[in-house]
């Protein structure tokens, strides 16, 4: 019969410092990075009513870090009274970006076809940014529900980037970069970022650079971005978890080392 | 509780079963992840790229252009035959073709103009105030690609940039496996807040 392991008291540890942490439920205060700031002044500068492309770039995996961070920039362009027009470059992400954008319209009593629209999954997505460029409707000859997309209050003024005040890219891997790599670069669209914790590396070049307008990352940003907003939600609520949780793996690490070394040293004595 | 949370509840507690160890309770939930992954994505493929952007404006919308993508596509088919396999070429030869025709001018502007261009910063801010960042920059750029270059033996001045180098990949490398560890501890408290609220009613 199997019995514990070290790594098994390893797991239970971060499982039982996790759910502590979450039952204690204590907010905790933080400090607003340059990078959320950043992208919450794009959002909250642009004009009342400007049409944005949200792209759901993620797929089903990533749902736990990306729901904070999508719910919350979403958020904030339904209180702006912004337009938005959703699409999806991974097929895994097309349900779940249809379900963030209707619950978080729903907060603010915006109305599909006038406030926000859903235009679903394209495949290729090269092939998909570079079409919307020319044409959003050829690309999405109908939304998600299969209704035309000239026949919305909203789809019949927006004809390509042109009239649109920037792009989102919500996005768990390098789908961000064709946004800029081809809507940036050959359209002159504002790309704009909020990706997970694990893709802030990969991104922050194109920020340097000016590729890339504004960006926030992972949990934290999300939780960074309630606080601009003064709204409680998921960024928050994990918070206390996540620095917790990084925490337990700094003893860890700092135990494993002492361990070590005194198993060296004691090696050596014999 | 209804049905949904209480299948999505019950699923998250048999992946964790997996740090125990690798079990039939864990390879079954793994096994319908991937099977109800790939029936979904088989849909969405169909509705909204097959039906939608090819057999309706083919055959309803009379769109007879589209006989070429269409032929091109059923060309691929002819990989599972031997006789047939040479046929695929041609749709793959466009394919490889066309993408890298649109992908190489974009990734030689994007990835190495613009980022060549990026490196070279004025050494003051915009109210005048020194700022060595750009010149961090240029030194790590300088001595990482020195690391990379493997004509010359790594020894004396150059061998020293080298190893500046290796400082530089080294943040780069620490710095996105921190990120990556904050991303998994995300997904992990994401499914506990979801077990410890919607699940187990434990918290609000």
């Amino acid at each position: 019969m199997k019995t514990f392991e070290a790594r098994h008291w390893t797991f239970l540890g971060l499982l039982v410092v996790v759910a502590g942490a979450m039952i204690l439920n204590i907010k905790l205060d933080m400090r607003v990075s340059p990078y959320t700031q950043r992208l919450y002044d794009c959002i909250d500068s642009l004009p009342d009513g400007s049409v944005l492309i949200v792209s759901f770039d993620h797929e089903a995996s990533s749902l736990p870090e990306i729901r904070p961070i999508a719910q919350s920039v979403l958020r904030h362009t339904f209180k702006k009274g912004h337009k938005l027009i959703g699409v999806s470059l991974l097929a895994e992400g097309t349900l779940i970006g249809y379900r963030l954008m209707q619950e978080t319209a729903r907060e603010y009593g915006r109305v599909y076809g006038v406030d926000y629209v859903y235009l679903g999954f394209r495949p290729q997505y090269i092939a998909a940014i570079l079409a919307m460029g020319e044409s959003i409707g050829t690309t999405y000859p109908l939304d998600y529900l299969g209704r035309p997309y000239g026949q919305f209050e909203l789809t019949r003024s927006v004809k390509n980037y042109d009239d649109v005040a920037a792009v989102l890219s919500i996005a768990d891997g390098s789908l961000t970069t064709h946004w800029i790599e081809y809507g940036q670069a050959r359209y002159g669209v504002r790309v704009l970022g909020a990706v997970t914790a694990a893709m802030v590396t990969t991104y922050d070049p194109y920020l340097s650079s000016g590729q890339m307008y504004a960006m926030m990352g992972g949990l934290r940003g999300a939780a960074e971005y309630e606080k601009l907003l003064a709204v409680s939600g998921g960024g928050a609520r994990g918070m206390l978890a996540q620095s917790s949780a990084h925490l337990y793996i700094i003893l860890l690490i700092a135990l494993g080392n002492i361990l070590y070394f005194a198993s060296r040293k004691k090696g050596r004595g014999a | 509780m209804d049905a949904g949370t209480l299948i999505a509840g019950i699923l998250t507690l048999a992946i964790l079963t997996f740090l125990y160890r690798d079990n039939p309770i864990y390879k079954m939930a793994e096994y319908l992840l991937i099977g109800v992954s790939i029936g979904y994505i088989l849909v969405v493929a169909w509705t909204n790229t097959l039906m939608a952007i090819l057999f309706e404006p083919l055959f309803s919308g009379r769109n007879f252009w589209l006989i070429i993508p269409f032929a091109l596509g059923l060309l691929m088919w002819g990989r599972f035959h031997d006789k047939t396999s040479s046929l695929s070429r041609i749709p793959i030869a466009f394919m490889i073709g066309s993408g890298a025709g649109v992908a190489i001018p974009a990734m030689l502007y994007g990835r190495t103009l613009k980022q060549m261009s990026a490196t070279v910063m004025p050494l003051t801010d915009a109210s005048g105030v020194p700022d060595i960042s750009g010149l961090v920059v240029i030194v790590g750029l300088i001595s990482t690609l020195a690391y990379f270059y493997f004509g010359r033996e790594h020894k004396g001045t150059f061998g020293k940039a080298a190893t500046i180098g290796t400082f530089f990949l080294m943040i780069f490398f620490g710095t996105t496996f921190g990120y990556t560890v904050m991303s998994r501890m995300s997904t992990l408290i994401g499914r506990m807040e979801f077990l410890l609220t919607d699940f187990f009613k434990l918290t609000n």
